[in-house]
């Protein structure tokens, strides 16, 4: 396990362009966010959060645009599957590598964002755990996308998988607004860790069936 | 026992066979009961207190909500079948589902934001009811251009399984939207726990109409499940004999 662990990490980190671009264009909204209103500190707060969820949803989303199309042309999923090891658990080492080297720094920008367009420390810093936990959720997601439209292109993923992905959102905004008017934020944060606890033993188990079908 | 019953009427030879016997029947009745249901709401019940006479689109609101639901959950049981029994007939079913659930829910939105205009002031509203039946008809959408996209039948059916079974999430989304969240959509006027809150005058031809709407809806899965068996098996013998 821990030489998968090492393995799905090391082939990550090679491929600077998979970790890099999203982290990029997620850099790219939330600075292109500033320019499309007016310079005034109110009408950028306005906007802001929603600014943020979705150019993580969109980041997450490039980031599992080929999280198994490589693996799947170079025959290791095959493999992984002759070989009869724990092929759900591979899938789930996968995207935890993903969230480790994509999600984690897209939430820390996101604090940072977060903090410089507010200027709250205490809301940024709640912000954090929420962008940690959905950005997990959405990589979980987009990779279920992913494997159902292996060789046939990102966007198809994306179509079938978004509509998943926007009760979060509905959720994401709900949190914002408990936590600005102090109420119950912490069962929104409980919400979302039941959410992705449920999702991250069911999603790798449904993707790998679905690997296998692509294999059969 | 249950496999074996499963795998006997599920042969779409004889799913075919049933359909061309019971066809006629399911459809007149259908249209009987959503035609007398439809007359006796819109002339016979009186106007309501509040919404004057728009609110006599539930005779159609209701049904196609409802169906756009209920499809999604027998694509869902479909979905299940097809995957642990390995049953054709349910994949073709799903396919077969999809659109007719996609335009039951395209009707439910439509007949809404007509609904809306004289009740709400506005045709649309980012409510949490209307936003998760919208997102239930992108699910729709996806489902069929999932499907399409793969030309080996086999693998599409059961990639369109899974990934019916993963947005059957968004049912009790939908179903508990109008509790869970503070909605401009009213909730719930007919439960299975409570007393109905609408006025028996008016609920007698609406549960006409949702019957005889759900009937019309069987028969249009029939038809596009009779025409799926017949592209997916046109090279069997018997498909040869029927056509």
């Amino acid at each position: 396990m821990i030489n998968l662990i090492r393995l799905e990490f090391l082939k990550l980190r090679k491929k600077t362009r998979s970790w890099l671009g999203p982290i990029i264009v997620f850099l790219l909204i939330m600075i292109a966010y500033p320019l499309t209103v007016e310079f005034l500190q109110e009408k950028l707060e306005i906007g802001f959060f929603s600014v943020l969820w979705i150019a993580i949803l969109i980041s997450m989303m490039l980031a599992t645009e080929d999280i198994f199309t490589e693996d799947f042309n170079d025959g290791f999923l095959e493999l992984m599957v002759i070989q009869n090891s724990s092929f759900s658990l591979g899938v789930s080492i996968k995207v935890f590598a993903y969230w480790f080297l994509i999600g984690v720094p897209v939430s820390f920008l996101g604090f940072i964002f977060s903090y410089g367009t507010t200027g709250n420390f205490s809301l940024s810093i709640s912000i954090f755990p929420l962008a940690l936990i959905s950005s997990y959720i959405f990589l979980n997601l987009f990779a279920l996308g992913n494997s159902l439209s292996l060789n046939k292109g990102s966007v198809l993923g994306a179509i079938v998988t978004m509509p998943l992905a926007l009760p979060v959102l509905i959720v994401l905004g709900k949190s914002l607004t408990a936590l600005q008017l102090d109420i119950n934020f912490l069962s929104f944060i409980l919400l979302l860790l039941g959410s992705l606890s449920i999702i991250i033993v069911i999603i790798p188990l449904i993707v790998s069936y679905i690997i296998k079908a692509h294999l059969e | 026992m249950i496999k074996k019953f499963i795998h006997q009427f599920a042969s779409p030879k004889t799913f075919i066979s049933k359909v061309d016997t019971y066809y006629n029947f399911i459809f007149y009745s259908a249209l009987l009961i959503y035609v007398l249901s439809i007359i006796w709401g819109i002339l016979f019940t009186p106007e309501d207190f509040v919404q004057g006479n728009s609110f006599r689109i539930i005779y159609l609101h209701v049904p196609a909500s409802f169906l756009s639901q209920s499809l999604y959950l027998a694509m869902g049981i479909c979905s299940i079948t097809f995957l642990i029994w390995r049953v054709k007939l349910a994949a073709y079913l799903i396919v077969a589902i999809a659109p007719i659930g996609a335009m039951a829910t395209f009707i439910a939105l439509i007949s809404g934001s007509i609904w809306g205009i004289p009740t709400w002031g506005t045709w649309w509203q980012w409510d949490a009811r209307i936003t998760s039946t919208l997102i239930l008809f992108i699910m729709y959408l996806g489902l069929i251009s999932l499907h399409s996209s793969f030309s080996n039948y086999e693998k599409a059916d059961k990639l369109l399984s899974w990934l019916v079974i993963v947005g059957a999430i968004n049912i009790p989304i939908i179903k508990k939207s109008v509790d869970w969240w503070s909605t401009l959509h009213q909730s719930a006027s007919i439960t299975l726990t409570d007393k109905p809150t609408i006025d028996p005058v008016m609920l007698y031809p609406l549960i006409g109409t949702v019957i005889g709407f759900f009937g019309l809806i069987i028969c249009l899965v029939l038809l596009s499940s009779k025409n799926q068996i017949l592209i997916r098996e046109k090279n069997k013998s018997w498909v040869k004999d029927y056509v």
